[in-house]
């Protein structure tokens, strides 16, 4: 008689499926004991514990241990809740909103840090649509751009130099735009609903420092060679509603962690980048420039500023009148240099790279009221607020010291 | 939607609140489970629900009319076409571009240049896992080893049943159409106990795996440019076999913790497999779900061991070649089966020949030592993308780089070779005992003082809801 899946010829025993008390060992058997055979319903011990008792004990111990885990993130590591994790479903959130915004902001970090989307819409009324990425250039994204005939807007295109012309991967970015299809599944953006209301409550929710983030970081670097936690760039910004990125206060206030982040960067050394390479990206970025226009959008490139400390490098490896010019003219788009605005000279960049809150602000000031120069998209509000310049960001007692001096490109 | 994510937790919350609701009747909460199992799926594609449907109805209709039919030869055809439904649709989504890309290499090979369209078709996920749930209903029916399901929610909700649906255990209908059968509704102590199952495979995947084990992995066997050295091969290797068995290891332990509160009882898909000793051994605790499937549906028709050595030898590696494939449409995924056939085929041979050897303990450590090494050579097949990269790693292992670099950092390296000295460790002592009798056995402070960390380091882990290995299979 075959063994059957219908009620009436299977044993009760053996249909109830879950056993009170662990089975002795060897008799709890699987299908690999059983070959050639239907195989019945198994059956689950259940160890003899008092289990309520342990999960009640359990939800209330770890309960207590988040509490307390929270309050030091709060307290110790200067965390706080509404600072929302980035990540590839919110990126991609950020590059559908783009297909039809009037004006899009892509490149590396340093557009993503220095760009403060509340003034840009305070200054045009226009909120730009922030699809810059970190640890990337901008080529990737401004191809994705060029490639996609939803978008006829205008297209900002912020760059650090070595990373725009000279890097030979196309970097986290790429990520992005090759995952970007897969990014928007229901389960995919209902986590991201989840987990951007939690972390509007709880600071412990950011992915520095999760438990494998920062365990390993008692390696200070001891293996010679090796990529050790202590080379990672670790948190050094807040972001919040629209991948509004900014500085992490903590870069300003803790040495420690500013002089890490000042590590990480490594001066933005590197070997020079050969002027054939650089004039390929400049036919590149070219064509997809043309591509873009040709639909009715335009592009204008933006260099954020660097701190003399990372800018002799760059200059070093990439000379602004070899790579940026030329691009301007090979491309013929309009740019806007952060050496070129007056009111954004001698910022605050806390670790070289990236400028202070309150400093992108007046970045975002002083280059948007250019901006409206360059193009007739976007108009300067008649009632929007006045000029900032650097006393804005800049406290006076650190005038003279946190601040990075104009940059003289070396004769 | 994936075990270690916020929606899960929400969609979990539901459907045990559905579940226990006083004012359903036990028809109406199998229908909940069922429209909540088509959420689970549609929650990745919606579309490919449509694939769950077909072959739901194909192999019930199937079953039906191969216990109607009067002659062997119609018996025969519905089970054909239910075979070829199944493994048409798995071969389409999974295979296709694979088939594709060898055609193309085999007619260029020949000086024939073909330049097919591009084969971009999403592979939808647990398709391997779904597929075999449902082909072993009409084989097991054709072969007369039970009866059609008497009733299609039952059955439906067999082949979708959420725990199981994406990443197995691969169960067959017998094991879990019964279940539904009657009302069940699981006691307080066995919704803890699915509860504590649920947290040690969230801290088997989301710490273990992805947190601690996956970056030391990705580090030597996604290295671009650069040649790792014995060291480092074998340490991301050794990182690997920890981090392939806590990500499904990690999952088969939360599907049974979830089954299990809803009441229903799932089999073991894991039995502390690195303490095996000898590769029979490893496959009776390896995804024994997905083995004992390979043997009773191919290995045993391919003649099995009842047909003389030679067709035994040949049985036992067609079907580890198939399974290889099975886990992937690569070809290193097939040598890593291969390997295990010969493996397997090496290990009955010398059983044959020493048949009276008794392994004292200190062999049996030993033989569990050589055999936990030698399936890390077949992890490199199965982790590297290409034969290429297995053999960087495999010359690295072999100390035969000439200018090695240094990439995995000395902290990350600590941790993982301490967590998978853990895992090895206790698997050899759990070797011949069950998770269950082991907790039975422990102070209750102990067990809740485990359970509250593991829980803690999940919740201060987060996670960043990745999905699980087994999902692309």
């Amino acid at each position: 008689m075959p063994s059957s899946i219908s009620r009436s010829d299977v044993h009760q025993a053996e249909v109830r499926g879950v056993r009170e008390g662990a089975l002795p060992a060897g008799l709890r058997q699987t299908a690999s004991n059983r070959p050639g055979q239907a195989q019945p319903v198994p059956t689950r011990d259940i160890p003899l514990r008092p289990w309520v008792r342990m999960g009640t004990f359990v939800f209330c111990a770890v309960t207590l241990m988040t509490v307390v885990w929270e309050w030091n993130a709060r307290t110790n590591l200067g965390l706080r809740a509404g600072d929302i994790d980035d990540s590839p479903q919110a990126w991609a959130e950020a590059r559908r909103a783009a297909d039809h915004a009037p004006v899009a902001i892509i490149g590396d970090s340093r557009i993503l840090f220095d760009t403060d989307q509340e003034r840009f819409e305070q200054l045009t009324g226009v909120r730009p649509v922030q699809v810059a990425h970190v640890g990337t250039d901008a080529r990737a994204l401004l191809e994705h751009f060029a490639n996609d005939s939803n978008f006829h807007g205008l297209l900002i295109v912020g760059m650090a130099d070595t990373m725009y012309f000279g890097m030979p991967a196309i970097g986290l970015a790429g990520n992005a735009v090759h995952n970007y299809e897969k990014n928007g599944k229901p389960s995919q953006l209902t986590g991201l609903w989840l987990d951007r209301w939690l972390q509007n409550y709880l600071a412990f929710m950011d992915a520095d420092y999760r438990l494998s983030r920062w365990a390993p970081r008692f390696d200070n670097g001891w293996r010679k060679g090796a990529d050790s936690p202590y080379e990672d760039v670790w948190k050094i910004s807040e972001s919040f509603p629209g991948r509004q990125y900014f500085m992490w206060d903590r870069i300003l206030t803790d040495p420690y962690l500013r002089g890490h982040a000042r590590h990480a960067w490594d001066g933005f050394k590197g070997p020079n980048i050969p002027p054939a390479l650089a004039n390929k990206v400049i036919a590149r970025s070219a064509e997809a420039v043309r591509r873009i226009r040709s639909r009715g959008g335009d592009v204008i490139f933006i260099r954020p500023p660097s701190a003399p400390q990372l800018r002799v490098n760059e200059q070093k490896r990439i000379p602004r009148e070899l790579g940026w010019d030329r691009l301007l003219i090979g491309a013929n788009a309009k740019g806007i240099h952060a050496d070129d605005l007056p009111r954004a000279q001698k910022l605050v960049l806390p670790e070289w790279s990236h400028l202070s809150h309150k400093c992108a602000t007046v970045f975002t000031d002083a280059y948007v009221r250019r901006l409206v120069e360059l193009t007739a998209r976007l108009k300067l509000r008649p009632n929007g607020p006045p000029a900032l310049d650097r006393r804005d960001c800049v406290p006076a007692a650190q005038a003279g010291v946190t601040s990075s001096a104009a940059f003289r490109a070396p004769l | 939607m994936i075990f270690n994510s916020l929606t899960f937790l929400v969609f979990f919350g539901c459907v045990m609140a559905l579940h226990y609701a006083p004012f359903f009747s036990w028809h109406q909460k199998k229908i909940n489970l069922l429209i909540a199992s088509y959420l689970f799926y549609a929650a990745w594609n919606p579309p490919f629900v449509i694939l769950l449907w077909i072959s739901t109805v194909v192999d019930w209709w199937a079953a039906q009319w191969m216990v109607r039919a009067k002659r062997e030869r119609t018996r025969k055809a519905w089970m054909l076409t239910s075979v070829a439904v199944n493994l048409g649709m798995l071969g389409y989504f999974k295979y296709g571009g694979f088939l594709l890309q060898n055609f193309v290499e085999i007619a260029g090979s020949l000086g024939i240049i073909y330049h097919p369209p591009g084969w971009d078709i999403v592979l939808p996920v647990g398709i391997s896992f779904y597929t075999f749930a449902t082909l072993s209903y009409t084989l097991d029916v054709y072969l007369r080893r039970s009866k059609p399901a008497g009733s299609f929610l039952n059955y439906a909700l067999f082949v979708t049943f959420f725990p199981h649906l994406v990443a197995g255990p691969i169960m067959r209908p017998t094991e879990l159409v019964p279940q539904f059968e009657e009302p069940r509704q699981a006691k307080p102590n066995q919704i803890f106990f699915g509860l504590a199952l649920l947290t040690l495979g969230l801290f088997q995947k989301v710490v273990l795996a992805d947190g601690f084990l996956a970056p030391v992995v990705e580090a030597v066997y996604d290295a671009h440019d650069k040649v790792p050295g014995m060291l480092d091969s074998w340490v991301a290797t050794l990182a690997f076999a920890g981090q392939i068995f806590c990500d499904f290891a990690g999952y088969s332990t939360s599907a049974i913790g979830i089954a299990l509160c809803l009441g229903f009882a799932m089999p073991d898909n894991f039995r502390f497999p690195y303490g095996a000793v000898g590769f029979s051994d490893f496959w009776r605790r390896w995804h024994i779900t997905l083995s004992s499937w390979l043997r009773d549906y191919l290995y045993i028709p391919l003649g099995g061991n009842r047909r003389g050595q030679g067709r035994t030898y040949m049985a036992l590696m067609g079907t580890m070649l198939l399974g290889g494939l099975w886990h992937g449409a690569n070809w290193t995924f097939v040598v890593w089966g291969g390997l295990h056939g010969l493996y397997l085929s090496a290990e009955r041979w010398l059983r044959s020949r020493f048949k009276g050897f008794t392994p004292g303990r200190l062999s049996m450590i030993g033989l569990a030592l050589l055999t936990f090494l030698l399936v890390n050579i077949t992890w490199v097949f199965f982790r590297a993308k290409t034969f290429a990269g297995a053999g960087v790693v495999l010359t690295g292992m072999a100390g035969m780089q000439a200018r090695p670099d240094p990439l995995i950092a000395v902290g990350p390296m600590i941790i993982a070779m301490l967590i998978v000295s853990a895992i090895f460790g206790t698997h050899l002592a759990m070797r011949n005992t069950t998770l269950e009798a082991v907790v039975e056995r422990t102070p209750t402070v102990a067990i809740a003082g485990i359970w509250t960390i593991l829980l803690f380091a999940v919740i201060v882990e987060q996670g960043q809801g990745s999905a699980f290995i087994y999902f692309a299979f």
